[in-house]
């Protein structure tokens, strides 16, 4: 194919259409509409396929994305999601979820200037035609040994381990307290980011290449670890961060007060039918403020706007160009509805007669002087302080570990913020101090992306094979 | 120990012959030939202690009236018959007495009587200090042949005498015999030419005569000087290099045992016949004298070793060829620059090489000599003297039997060989020629042999990865050509990867520099030649037909149907054997398996009559690896060497690991007759397959093998080596990081300098990929090394390096400079000085102790990156940002826009480049330093590219080119194809600029120590060393990958050479490739260097983010594009971030001098005591030994080791000189003049220094409407209107040299013979070589024909000319040739611009074109009429010229035999309207 080395500048970055706002504020699908194969081709057509791709530098699995791209560009949609597959177990899912503003395409080259080569979208296209025109990875040649892993979690991590095991001839069961596979991909990141179909193929997918799932399995209630750890050869902990960072604010318990993971747990469960501890919280009609400015909060906002709050804000302390949450969301979020307030910090939930929220303390911040290391700090401005109505208040500052008691009892080594201790350097990456448990995930790193959970769930699994000597 | 050795030696020279034709003795000749010798003093080398000549000879007759005197004198009594021998003696007297004793003994064993010794009178005062001390004692010893004996019978026997002498004494390293001949006699030292008669009082008597005098002087490239080196040598005297030497002299080990004559029935008592060590052309003279020693007589002698190009000549006779095809079946060429003079003592002959890359020129004058030498006009004959004036052009050859006074001219003598034998129906009747398989039927060609999953395991077990199938094999099948790419190789080399690298990896190819010349494969490459053939050698002193069995083919790489052909052939004369290198470890080892296959294969030829080794890994299984291809090469053909056997058998090797043209090269450098890549095949069939390629499966695989030839001829080229025949076993590589027990078994020829892995390493490597392989879940490698990919093969600028270096020079805080420069300096060991950490133990001082950061500065300069490869934006930032510092810019190979001289955009350093580009006067008076760029370490030995889509209208302009097309610099400078070349470049340079320094920039290589020291004695101010991994704006992806070796080696090489010939304190030593931090800085100048050159680092600096896409003008960051919307809006570079980045790397340059104690940063040099092993990170690394470096380095001397004094030409310019000082006043008031001074061809680069001041003064063209007219009568030495300005004519009655109007940009030079002289009558040789090289304008006539290369790289001049060698208007961008004569072959070879009148008397010209670019028309248009009408009238006028004239008198009739060659892209109804024109030269026209 005749390459157009200036289809740069030619043809601009141009993101996959949106759904109309009338539909996006209602419904809880996925905002992007596909994309053709056209479209698909024109935008990969844009690489430059540099000398340093920095795509793939960024990327936390270092995704093969020129050469995916150009795959893309040719047509060659079977062989881009095999060559996807490589370093990636769920790519679908990371094309659909990262934060590529932050990462791949954040990186690329042509970000400065001429729009990033829209690498996300592209990654969800190539996988998503592959699974449809019958694609599935093929594991013939692979030559099963007699080792089995227990996988506990079937989140991005457990799932990522469990692909790299299988495809080395290991064979590993998956286990999970909830009905679904997933982890917060099902149950916590709402379907109009990931729609709950792409996990139920994923199990038919990696089920078919002979992962064995165990769900509604609650590890230390349903089944005793120590009998996993007799029963396998090796054990990889995939339990991901669910303890929500309180604020410590005044009221913080106040009815009315919600912290994000369940709300947004609940409203999965609500559409898809599922029973799990976190019941539905419906905010039709109410006024609503959401404290934080991670892609939690930005979860909250829209759900909230979908379920037909009457107005939704967003509430940070620092500046638009401070906030973790990536820039795409907040577009999203503002397209179709949501107010962003900066630079405020709360300081306690207003509670009404009845106890209940009815609104937000917070004050104006600045930036203040620079520290030794150069940076600056956001400080309250006196005398600046208002109060936020709302009916509803969502809490997303973010979560941490929360360790089962079983695995301190394990001894498994943890930080002081309750995550566990283990090296991708390690002789034997990712294990953790027992010699044969492996973790990785949010357990490891703290609240982070998916797709840093499917590398630490990849790189978890060759350490495992070298461990296991396969 | 150390890199530098003394017996490392190239040399070039001047060269002649002067002979009475009829044989007559006098004493005259020998005077003659002593003042010719003298008057070429400028094409010999001085030793640093200036007067120790390189040497310089005579080779005669033996002086038989001399001796004859003497004897009487003596009472000695001579036969009719005697011999007398030169001997070199130890001045030891008991060594001499010794060696006398055995020559005494040989004389006797031979029957012959010992008359007596002499001793050679002789005068050691002249001599300066150097020569004095390594001076051997003299004897000649004179001996009778027994009555009866003629003098070939003598002869032969005294060769038998000598060497049996010369084995007995081979451990006396001061014994040699410079002559010991019944016929000849030579007197050769390390004295200038003028002291010959002085030191060898002989020579002055006026007794000593001869009819024949061969004469040679020396420019070697090491200043150890030793006598036995001068030349002439036994027979003859060879100027320039042989390329092919390290083949030449296996070849001859390998057929040693194939010679035989009856006339030397003990002729294997006299082996080695050639010597293996010494200069290329001593091991000429060794070959040549087995072959007269043997019978042949000289003419076969000569063409059987230096033959033409006749493969690919269309104009040779069919029966010519088939001389030359029957005789290339038994030798391969001795091939390189040669000008060779010989005599037998009968004959007196001159051969140059097929290329045509030395001059010779010869004038016959009444008294009937030939003088015929490097130059014209070595001795002072007057114009009425003169019978005729020609030249030895390409291939050709000129003897002179001086018995019968008959000259042989190159076409007699070619009718005499061809005529021999019926070699064309003995090669009919004997030669079988594969059916190409273009040709071939077959139902089997184009399909798949291997499916998908056997391709995997194929391809996993060998080490392909998807990169490389995608990048380069994918391009090789779908384009016929290699893929280019961007920047430079920035992975480790292979001995020091993490990775499994290929064994070819670890080779690391050689090229021409500077001694000799690499070819232009894209426009020269009809003296090339892949043709292979297949079958025994037999013994070239016997000619029959049944020697003519051999199996022809077109290429050593090898088709499906090839192979299969050739295992259908007689078995008779080609059985063949197929030998497997799979092996199985668990029974042996890879060393052991190596060995067993060799013994195998010695068994199988000596015993089972095998003739065809076919060494194959195909047969693939678990458990078994393969012994690599190369190692399986190399070891099976040193055997077969070894055992008296290679040249009654072929090695053809059928291996999976070949796949780009440099795995071919290192396979046939080795040994290999034929390759045939069946992998490479099936993948390409696969790609076919899966819709990668759309082509048909079998063009497919012929585009691929098509682009590996091109890839060939580009290595062989690189080493200016022309066919496959000798790059054939030539071991052109340097071996880096491989150790003594693999070199010794398998590559015992090649340098490897610092060790590396062993066996055990390769095994370990094929074991591991064994293990993946035969793993079917196991991927095939992603790649990365050619592109960054994480986890891939490290790169020293991945991104954390360049984004962290991009963040610290726009924020200017040095911390943010220190995470960059921790990403560089703690990197895992990429390099080899990463394995060298510096001292800690020291004494440190305070910082404000070290010399300032502007002290530094001035040694940084940004490295030639060209505009045009940079986008003039980035171009200007550069300059800016050194100018403010105080470092220096390099303009690079584009020229540069004469706005921004005088401004602080001005590049203080201009480069001159092979395709002289831009280079004007003007340009190289605006220069502090002019940079000859003979090599660049992404791509030595060859020229620099830049895309057409980069060739702007702007960028055309500055290059005096074609806007679109693509621009290929020449891999020579058409004007340095030799040393001496060199000097007379850099005096041309100092000549036209005398403020400025010049500066040579090399690559680094083995030899590259001897390079830089013949460098310094041209007298350059600066050498720079370039390391491998160097950037460039576009190159082919094998040429950056395999060429050249680390700087670490190169620099101390050049370092030792330098301070252990004494010239370290007059060279400034600079390094560049790769260097990024101030560690880099210190560590280099540990190891010898006071300057630093950066070239990607400051273009990251300003914004370059390595996307190694420079080549496609869409950088998208704005710094290697033309393209105006990327320049405008996306390059973001200000000089600022420059100077931070070197700023920071002086900072901590200053850091880590004071952590050193070092107060100036030429305190580091040679302080290797400052440098630690650092401890190894792998088993391969462990086993590198770096002490050869530091030794090299570490080499001490009473002289500074850094530059302290200025490199000033011997030669004063007298005559340029006058010239400035008699036209000052003109050229300053603008007033011109007129000025008549006699000339000699001592009197180089006239009107260079004239032509300077002119630009300086006035630009290119500021005096054209004012000229100054200079006339001179005589022979004009070199480069006569050099670099000529508009403003200055030159008018010439004589001849002149080489390089007339080379670079001219303006003005005229004319050139006409003495009016009446009766040798102008049929046309005669009035100018030299590569005349009007690189002009961009001006005008020049010569009533009389150039030489060969005429207006090479011509942009802009109009010429007229009476004919001309081969190559004329080799890409030619512009200007108008006219050629009244013949035109030589290969006529517009390249040519894009620009056209020509040519008088095709012969009609022939269709044969002498180059078709590829240009057309051949008649000269139809009454426009183009007229303007040729009007060319010839300017002629007549300026030259006076008969031809001329008498085609004026008869136009119309003439008309229709001149045809106008133009490029095809022109049209003919244009060419005239739309030529490039200055305004001055229009204006001057007008006028
Ligand atoms: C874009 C580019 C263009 C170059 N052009 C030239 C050139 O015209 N002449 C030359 O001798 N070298 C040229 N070089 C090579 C540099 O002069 C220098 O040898 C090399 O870049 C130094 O190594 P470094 O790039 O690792 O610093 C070029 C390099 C680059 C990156
Ligand atoms: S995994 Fe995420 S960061 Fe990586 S390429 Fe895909 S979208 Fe980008
Ligand atoms: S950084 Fe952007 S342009 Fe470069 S290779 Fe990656 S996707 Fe392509
Ligand atoms: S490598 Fe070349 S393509 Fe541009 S970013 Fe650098 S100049």
């Amino acid at each position: 194919m005749a390459q157009n080395v200036y289809q740069f500048i030619d043809v601009k970055r141009i993101d996959p259409p949106k759904r109309s706002h009338s539909e996006r504020t209602i419904e809880f699908v996925e905002i992007y509409q596909p994309m053709t194969n056209t479209q698909v081709e024109g935008q990969a057509d844009r690489c430059l396929d540099c000398g340093n791709p920095y795509c793939e530098w960024k990327c936390p699995v270092h995704n093969y994305i020129p050469q995916w791209l150009k795959l893309a560009n040719e047509g060659k949609i079977i062989e881009a999601a095999e060559l996807s597959h490589k370093t990636n177990s769920l790519p679908e899912v990371c094309g659909r979820v990262c934060p590529q503003d932050r990462l791949c395409e954040g990186a690329c080259t042509l970000d400065e200037g001429f729009g990033a080569v829209t690498i996300g979208s592209i990654e969800k296209y190539i996988n998503d035609k592959a699974f449809e025109m019958g694609w599935r990875p093929d594991l013939s040649a692979v030559i099963k040994t007699d080792r089995r892993v227990a996988v506990i979690g079937a989140g991005p991590a457990g799932l990522a381990c469990a692909d790299v095991l299988v495809r080395n001839g290991v064979s590993p069961v998956v286990f999970d307290r909830y009905p679904e596979i997933g982890g917060l991909l099902t149950f916590g990141i709402p379907p109009f980011k990931l729609e709950k179909e792409v996990l139920s193929r994923r199990r038919d997918i990696f089920e078919s290449m002979g992962i064995e799932f165990r769900l509604n399995t609650n590890v230390g209630v349903d089944v005793s670890f120590d009998s996993l750890l007799d029963e396998y050869d090796a054990v990889f902990l995939a339990l991901g961060t669910y303890t929500p960072m309180k604020g410590g604010l005044v009221n913080e318990d106040a009815p009315g007060v919600y912290e994000a993971l369940p709300f947004l747990i609940g409203n999965i469960n609500n559409l898809m039918g599922w029973q799990t501890e976190h019941p539905f919280v419906s905010l039709k009609d109410k006024t609503v403020v959401v404290l934080g400015g991670g892609d939690t909060a930005m979860d909250c906002l829209r759900t909230s706007i979908r379920q037909g709050a009457t107005k939704v804000s967003c509430a940070y302390r620092r500046d638009e160009a401070n906030m973790p949450g990536s820039r795409k969301e907040v577009q999203n979020a503002r397209e179709e509805g949501v107010e962003f307030l900066f630079n405020l910090q709360p300081l306690g939930i207003e509670v009404n007669s009845e106890g209940r929220v009815c609104g937000v303390k917070v004050v104006s911040t600045e930036l203040g002087a620079p520290d030794a290391k150069g940076r600056r700090s956001p400080e309250p401005i006196a005398g600046s302080e208002q109060v936020l109505a709302a009916d509803a208040v969502i809490i997303a500052f973010g979560f941490q570990p929360s360790p089962p008691q079983w695995l301190i009892d394990m001894g498994v080594e943890l930080d002081t913020k309750g995550r566990v201790i283990a090296s991708e350097q390690s002789p034997y990456a990712l294990q953790t101090n027992q010699q044969k448990i492996f973790a990785g995930g949010d357990m490891v790193l703290g609240s982070d992306l998916v797709v840093t959970a499917i590398a630490q769930g990849r790189k978890a699994a060759e350490g495992m094979l070298d461990y296991l000597q396969v | 120990m150390a890199l530098y050795h003394h017996s490392q030696a190239r040399e070039n020279c001047g060269f002649g012959l002067i002979a009475h034709i009829e044989g007559a003795a006098s004493h005259r000749i020998v005077r003659t030939a002593i003042n010719g010798l003298d008057r070429m003093q400028h094409r010999g080398g001085i030793s640093a202690d200036g007067k120790t000549g390189d040497g310089c000879g005579l080779l005669m007759q033996k002086p038989d009236s001399f001796f004859r005197a003497i004897a009487e004198e003596n009472g000695w009594n001579l036969a009719k018959k005697y011999g007398v021998g030169m001997i070199f003696l130890s001045q030891d007297p008991v060594k001499a007495a010794e060696a006398k004793a055995i020559i005494n003994k040989e004389i006797a064993r031979e029957t012959l009587t010992l008359v007596t010794w002499r001793t050679v009178p002789t005068d050691s005062s002249v001599l300066g200090p150097l020569a004095l001390e390594s001076m051997p004692q003299i004897e000649q010893v004179i001996v009778n042949a027994p009555h009866g004996w003629g003098d070939h019978d003598l002869e032969r026997r005294l060769y038998m005498v000598r060497r049996r002498v010369e084995q007995q004494l081979s451990a006396d390293p001061d014994f040699y015999i410079p002559s010991f001949s019944s016929l000849v006699t030579v007197f050769k030292g390390l004295m200038m030419p003028a002291d010959l008669p002085r030191y060898y009082t002989d020579l002055a008597d006026i007794r000593m005569e001869t009819a024949i005098c061969v004469f040679h002087q020396r420019f070697s490239t090491n200043t150890m000087p030793r006598w036995p080196l001068a030349q002439p040598f036994r027979y003859l005297a060879h100027n320039g290099e042989i390329n092919t030497i390290t083949g030449n002299r296996q070849w001859a080990r390998a057929r040693q045992y194939k010679f035989a004559s009856p006339l030397l029935p003990d002729l294997q008592d006299a082996a080695p016949f050639v010597g293996q060590t010494g200069s290329d052309s001593s091991s000429l003279d060794n070959q040549l004298e087995l072959l007269l020693a043997g019978g042949m007589d000289l003419f076969r002698a000569m063409r059987l070793l230096v033959p033409p190009a006749w493969q690919g000549n269309r104009v040779m006779d069919d029966n010519l060829k088939a001389f030359y095809e029957f005789n290339s079946m038994h030798m391969e060429p001795w091939d390189g620059p040669a000008g060779i003079v010989m005599t037998n003592g009968q004959h007196v002959a001159c051969n140059l090489d097929r290329n045509g890359l030395r001059p010779a020129r010869f004038v016959i004058t009444r008294d009937k000599l030939i003088t015929l030498a490097s130059e014209v006009g070595i001795w002072d004959y007057t114009p009425d003297e003169v019978v005729e004036k020609g030249r030895v052009g390409p291939g050709e050859m000129l003897a002179i039997d001086t018995t019968t006074g008959q000259i042989w001219r190159s076409d007699e003598i070619d009718t005499d060989l061809m005529a021999r034998h019926t070699y064309r129906s003995w090669l009919n009747d004997n030669v079988q020629r594969l059916v190409p398989y273009e040709k071939y039927e077959t139902d089997l060609i184009g399909k798949r042999v291997f499916d998908d999953d056997t391709m995997q395991v194929y391809h996993k077990l060998f080490n392909y990865s998807y990169e490389e199938i995608e990048q380069v094999m994918t391009v090789l099948a779908k384009d016929g050509q290699e893929a280019v790419g961007s920047m430079g190789d920035d992975t480790p080399m292979a001995v020091l990867s993490r990775k499994p690298r290929n064994l070819f990896d670890y080779f690391r190819q050689q090229f021409a520099q500077v001694t000799n010349p690499p070819i232009d494969p894209l426009r020269e490459s009809h003296v090339m030649s892949l043709a292979t053939s297949i079958g025994r050698e037999h013994n070239v002193f016997k000619e029959t037909a049944g020697y003519a069995r051999r199996i022809q083919f077109e290429s050593p790489v090898m088709m499906y149907s090839d192979l299969k052909q050739l295992r259908q052939a007689d078995e008779k004369y080609y059985k063949n054997q197929v030998f497997s290198l799979n092996f199985d470890l668990q029974q042996q080892n890879l060393e052991q398996a190596t060995r067993s296959l060799c013994d195998k294969v010695v068994s199988a030829v000596r015993d089972d009559n095998v003739v065809l080794v076919i060494l194959t890994d195909r047969r693939i299984e678990q458990g078994l690896i393969p012994i690599p291809a190369a190692m399986a090469v190399g070891a099976v053909q040193m055997a077969l060497v070894n055992a008296q056997l290679r040249c009654d058998s072929n090695i053809i090797i059928e291996t999976a690991s070949a796949r780009d043209s440099h795995h071919f090269a290192v396979l046939i450098g080795l040994g290999a007759t034929g390759i045939y890549p069946f992998l490479a095949y099936e993948t390409v069939e696969q790609l076919v397959e899966k819709g990668t390629i759309n082509l048909s499966a079998r063009q497919a695989v012929l585009n691929y093998r098509k682009g590996i030839n091109k890839g060939l001829f580009k290595i062989m080229s690189k080493m200016g080596i022309s066919t496959v025949a000798s790059y054939r076993c030539s071991n052109l590589f340097e071996a880096v990081g491989i150790n003594k027990d693999v070199m010794q078994l398998c590559f015992a020829d090649l340098p490897s300098r610092i060790g590396g892995a062993s066996f055990i390493d390769f095994e370990q490597d094929v074991q591991q990929l064994a293990n993946i392989a035969w793993l079917k879940r196991k991927p095939m490698n992603h790649g990365g090394l050619l592109k960054y990919v994480h986890d891939g093969e490290y790169h020293a600028y991945n991104p954390d390096v360049v984004t962290s270096l991009q963040k610290a020079v726009r924020s200017g805080k040095y911390e943010d400079y220190l995470v960059y420069s921790n990403h560089v300096n703690q990197r895992p060991v990429a390099h080899l000085r990463d394995l060298l950490q510096l001292a800690t133990d020291t004494d440190g001082v305070a910082l404000a102790e070290v010399e300032a950061a502007e002290n530094l500065y001035p040694r940084f300069d940004s490295a030639a990156m060209s505009i045009g490869a940079l986008s003039p934006e980035a171009h200007e930032a550069l300059a800016i940002a050194m100018n403010r510092l105080g470092g220096r810019s390099n303009s690079g190979e584009g020229g540069e826009d004469p706005r921004r001289f005088g401004t602080e955009k001005n590049s203080k350093i201009k480069q001159v480049a092979s395709g002289r580009f831009g280079v004007t006067p003007h340009y190289l008076v605006n220069a502090e330093v002019i940079q000859i760029k003979v090599a660049q370490g992404a791509k030595p030995g060859e020229g620099g590219q830049l895309p057409g889509e980069k060739v702007t209208a702007e960028i055309a302009r500055l290059r005096y080119s074609v806007p679109g097309v693509t621009l290929i610099s020449p891999p020579p400078h058409h004007d340095i194809y030799s040393i001496e070349d060199l000097a007379q470049l850099i005096f041309d340079l100092k000549q036209v600029n005398p403020e400025a320094l010049i500066s040579v920039k090399l690559v680094s290589e083995p030899g590259i120590g001897t390079i830089a020291t013949g460098v310094a004695k041209a007298y350059a101010d600066l050498i720079t060393v370039s390391g491998y991994d160097g950037g460039t704006g576009a190159s082919p992806l094998t040429s950056v990958k395999y060429a050249g070796s680390p700087w670490e080696l190169g620099l101390a090489e050049v370092h030792q050479a330098l301070v252990e010939n004494g010239l370290r304190d007059r060279v400034r030593l600079q390094v560049d490739g790769g260097l990024k931090t101030g560690l880099d800085v210190v560590k280099a100048a540990i190891l010898g260097a006071e300057s630093f050159g950066f070239g990607t680092g400051p273009m990251v600096a300003l914004g370059c983010k390595f996307l190694r896409i420079c080549h496609l003008n869409n950088c998208a960051t704005g710094v290697a594009t033309q393209d105006e919307t990327l320049r405008r809006d996306h390059f973001t570079g200000l000089p600022e971030m420059v100077m931070n980045y070197f700023k920071f790397l002086a900072r901590e340059v200053r850091e880590l001098m004071a952590e050193l104690g070092v107060t100036e940063l030429t305190q580091l040099i040679g302080r290797t005591d400052l440098l630690n092993a650092k401890a190894s990170e792998t088993q391969k690394q462990a086993r590198l030994d770096l002490t050869p470096i530091l030794q090299a380095s570490g080499v001490t001397s009473d002289k500074p080791l850094h530059c302290v004094k200025n490199n000033t030409p011997f030669d004063p310019g007298a005559l340029n000189q006058l010239l400035l000082q008699r036209c000052e006043q003109m050229v300053i008031n603008k007033t011109g003049g007129q000025l008549s001074l006699p000339i000699r061809n001592t009197d180089r680069s006239v009107g260079a220094a004239l032509s300077g001041f002119i630009a300086r003064k006035h630009g290119n063209q500021g005096m054209a409407t004012d000229p100054i007219r200079l006339r001179f009568t005589g022979t004009a030495g070199q480069s006569f209107g050099v670099w000529n300005a508009g403003g200055l004519h030159l008018a010439l009655q004589g001849d002149a040299n080489d390089y007339v109007g080379k670079g001219m940009t303006g003005g005229q030079i004319a050139i006409f013979p003495a009016k009446g002289a009766s040798f102008a009558k049929n046309g005669f040789a009035i100018a030299g070589n590569t005349c009007l090289y690189g002009a961009t304008g001006g005008r020049f006539y010569a009533a009389g024909q150039a030489g060969e290369r005429f207006a090479v790289r011509n942009s802009g001049a109009l010429a007229v000319v009476e004919g001309t060698g081969d190559n004329c208007c080799e890409y030619m961008t512009g200007g108008v040739v006219v050629v009244l004569g013949g035109t030589g072959v290969n006529f517009g070879a390249g040519m894009t611009g620009g056209f020509a009148y040519l008088l095709d008397e012969q009609d022939d010209l269709e044969l002498r074109l180059n078709p590829e670019l240009v057309e051949a028309l008649d000269v139809s248009t009454p426009i183009l009429q007229e303007h040729l009408r009007s060319l010839l009238h300017q002629h007549v006028e300026e030259t006076g010229s008969d031809k001329a004239q008498r085609i004026l008198s008869d136009f119309n009739n003439y008309l229709s035999k001149f045809k106008l060659v133009k490029p095809k892209t022109s049209d003919v109804n244009t060419l005239l309207g739309h030529r490039a024109r200055s305004s001055a030269e229009l204006r001057v026209q007008a006028m």
